[in-house]
């Protein structure tokens, strides 16, 4: 049986036929997405504002590892419950991020492979990207554009368009020290979470960018401005 | 072979076609996951017999709902016809507490038995701490509930809840029933999830006119933003009470609260509350059955910004429930058209002084009467039942 090519473009660029999480694999979300960005922010501070004596050895991973265990607390004794009463759950791209960020931090062996730098110019243009989508999604929900930008992240059309400008950085670089060291592997995988999962909400921009990511890519561009 | 045949291009092709496949890969493991497209929509009309002349409508009885004990607030209900065989007709559910956005804020029910003729001792079928547990974070408030029976004959909740913030952090919870009876004594509800309709931290979106049914068992719920400004919004829901998407409504900016009324199976108006000073009430309308919206004049009939009800009960006969003066809920007013634009009064549902308060009213029709529900100064929900009667006038 063969699908009329209308037909399928009707169902690509369908905005009313999303698929979306279950419940129990929202919840199990929530706590995991908060658990790896809790334990990020507990490494990332320790890496700033303890002692010296204290950035080396096992406080790290400690301070990690409680900071994660306390998103799997029950109820209100959750950060997790308090952090999803404001701001939901995270992206899988900000989780994933947080993760690599992460195992950079407190398993350095699994990163060094090879010594070139990430390339400045990639993670520019992802940074980029993210703002200036954060930029679009923001005024779509004021209805400041003339099109339903955020309805549209429920069509599979939407979920092609990312995908195959995650794959770009992929194809121009391979899978090079650099490319990794730049974490061209993040949407992709976030990609294939929601393709499989349908994390977090059953809309693609949910999936690539949060608030918080987008707030945390301007800074980075702004940082990025300012250094030159 | 194939694998010999990609080796032999050079790398960076390689790359891309290896890239086109995986791209194909998730994008067809997502496609399969997904539900079918639903067919256009169509709406039902709500009368199974005939629609008597609206102008003889007149009040039948009315009075007060019991009240949950202890409670000194209520507001904004939400009636829900009864499917034949139940033993109440009618299901009203609104939010009651110490006050207004309390912290002891929870959704309080009752029903109408068929048999007595009277309303339930009210009951609380929602408590926001229990909703938080199941759903593994806390909602700060509870607001406005609007009430719908799914294809399969359970009753599904949409929860105005609150993040951090006030109502403009509000999100819509769609709870569904969990209990097997739909009687009041056992109704509890669970979870279903918050609806995802905003990516700025899923706010600010908040439910409060009934939904339009569809003849496929789903329906349509009229939503708003109302964080700085105010859009209308229309969600689709299947027949299971599965999200199906989203559509706005107007291109203006200080519309709230829609209600959606049918003057056909396709063409439906939207009439809106207007927030700006000396409004009126705003209307949208579709003729595609919600694809697509386009604005229309507003009413000549004054809105002081605040929420209306609106029926479509056949073809040329629609019925709206409006606060009628100009800066004051104290008139509740009860009005008839053949099209949309024109409208005559029916009657008057309350009449009360400026600083009274008979706000956000609800209709539903059921066995050949108009049932009306409405806030009365914020502390208890009235009710009126209306009916033709044969208008008085010259004998042949």
């Amino acid at each position: 049986m063969t699908v009329p090519l209308d037909n399928w473009f009707a169902l690509l660029l369908a905005t009313d036929a999303p698929a979306l999480p279950s419940p129990p694999v929202m919840q199990l979300w929530l706590r995991l997405g908060w658990c790896t960005v809790l334990a990020w922010m507990g490494v990332v501070a320790m890496g700033r504002f303890a002692p010296v004596s204290a950035r080396r050895g096992a406080w790290p991973i400690t301070v990690a590892a409680v900071l994660a265990l306390s998103a799997w607390l029950p109820g209100p004794y959750s950060p997790a419950y308090w952090l999803g009463l404001a701001f939901q759950a995270p992206s899988v791209v900000t989780a994933l991020l947080c993760a690599g960020i992460l195992l950079e931090r407190l398993v350095p062996s699994s990163v060094a492979r090879g010594s070139a730098p990430a390339p400045n110019r990639l993670k520019t243009a992802f940074a980029f990207t993210g703002v200036v989508l954060g930029w679009a999604l923001l005024l779509d929900t004021f209805a400041l554009l003339p099109l339903q930008l955020y309805a549209w992240g429920f069509s599979p059309a939407a979920v092609g368009l990312v995908v195959l400008v995650a794959a770009v950085p992929w194809v121009v670089l391979g899978s090079a020290p650099q490319a990794l060291r730049a974490r061209t592997w993040v949407v992709p995988i976030a990609l294939l979470v929601f393709a499989a999962w349908h994390l977090p909400t059953g809309n693609v921009w949910d999936v690539v960018l949060d608030p918080w990511l987008w707030v945390a890519l301007h800074v980075y561009l702004g940082r990025r401005v300012w250094m030159r | 072979m194939a694998l010999m045949l990609l080796s032999s291009f050079p790398p960076a092709l390689r790359r891309l076609l290896v890239a086109l496949v995986a791209s194909c890969v998730v994008l067809g493991l997502d496609i399969w996951q997904r539900p079918q497209i639903p067919a256009q929509a169509s709406a039902p009309w709500p009368a199974d017999t005939a629609v008597p002349d609206l102008r003889k409508l007149q009040v039948q009885a009315g009075g007060e709902i019991p009240m949950p004990a202890g409670m000194a607030a209520a507001h904004a209900s939400s009636l829900l016809p009864m499917p034949s065989g139940d033993a109440a007709s009618l299901s009203v559910f609104w939010f009651s507490g110490d006050r207004e956005s309390g912290p002891n804020v929870q959704i309080a029910a009752s029903q109408y038995d068929r048999s007595t003729q009277q309303w339930s001792p009210a009951r609380f079928v929602v408590n926001r701490f229990a909703m938080a547990e199941q759903l593994g974070y806390g909602l700060r408030r509870l607001g406005n509930p609007v009430a719908w029976l799914d294809g399969g004959g359970r009753v599904n909740l949409f929860v105005v809840a609150t993040g951090w913030g006030g109502w403009a952090a509000s999100r819509i919870l769609h709870l569904r029933q969990s209990s097997p009876g739909r009687g009041l004594a056992e109704l509890a509800f669970e979870p279903v999830r918050v609806l995802p309709l905003s990516w700025l931290w899923n706010t600010s979106f908040l439910v409060r006119n009934a939904p339009l049914p569809l003849m496929d068992g789903g329906m349509m719920l009229p939503v708003h933003f109302e964080l700085g400004i105010k859009y209308p919004t229309a969600l689709r829901f299947d027949n299971a009470g599965d999200f199906r998407g989203m559509v706005r409504l107007s291109q203006r900016l200080h519309l709230l609260q829609p209600s959606l009324v049918m003057q056909s199976p396709s063409a439906w108006l939207a009439f809106m509350r207007d927030e700006r000073p000396q409004g009126k009430v705003s209307v949208a309308r579709t003729t595609d059955a919600g694809v697509h919206w386009s604005d229309l004049p507003d009413l000549t009939l004054d809105n002081p910004d605040a929420a209306v009800a609106g029926l479509g009960m056949a073809e040329g006969q629609m019925l709206l429930a409006h606060n009628s003066s100009i800066a004051s809920r104290g008139t509740l007013d009860l009005s008839r058209s053949a099209n949309g634009r024109d409208w005559t009064l029916v009657g008057t549902l309350e009449r009360g002084g400026h600083d009274d308060e008979y706000s956000y009213p609800a209709m539903a029709w059921v066995d050949g009467n108009l049932w009306v529900t409405y806030t009365v100064d914020r502390h208890r929900i009235a009710w009126k039942r209306l009916a033709a009667v044969p208008l008085a006038g010259p004998k042949p």
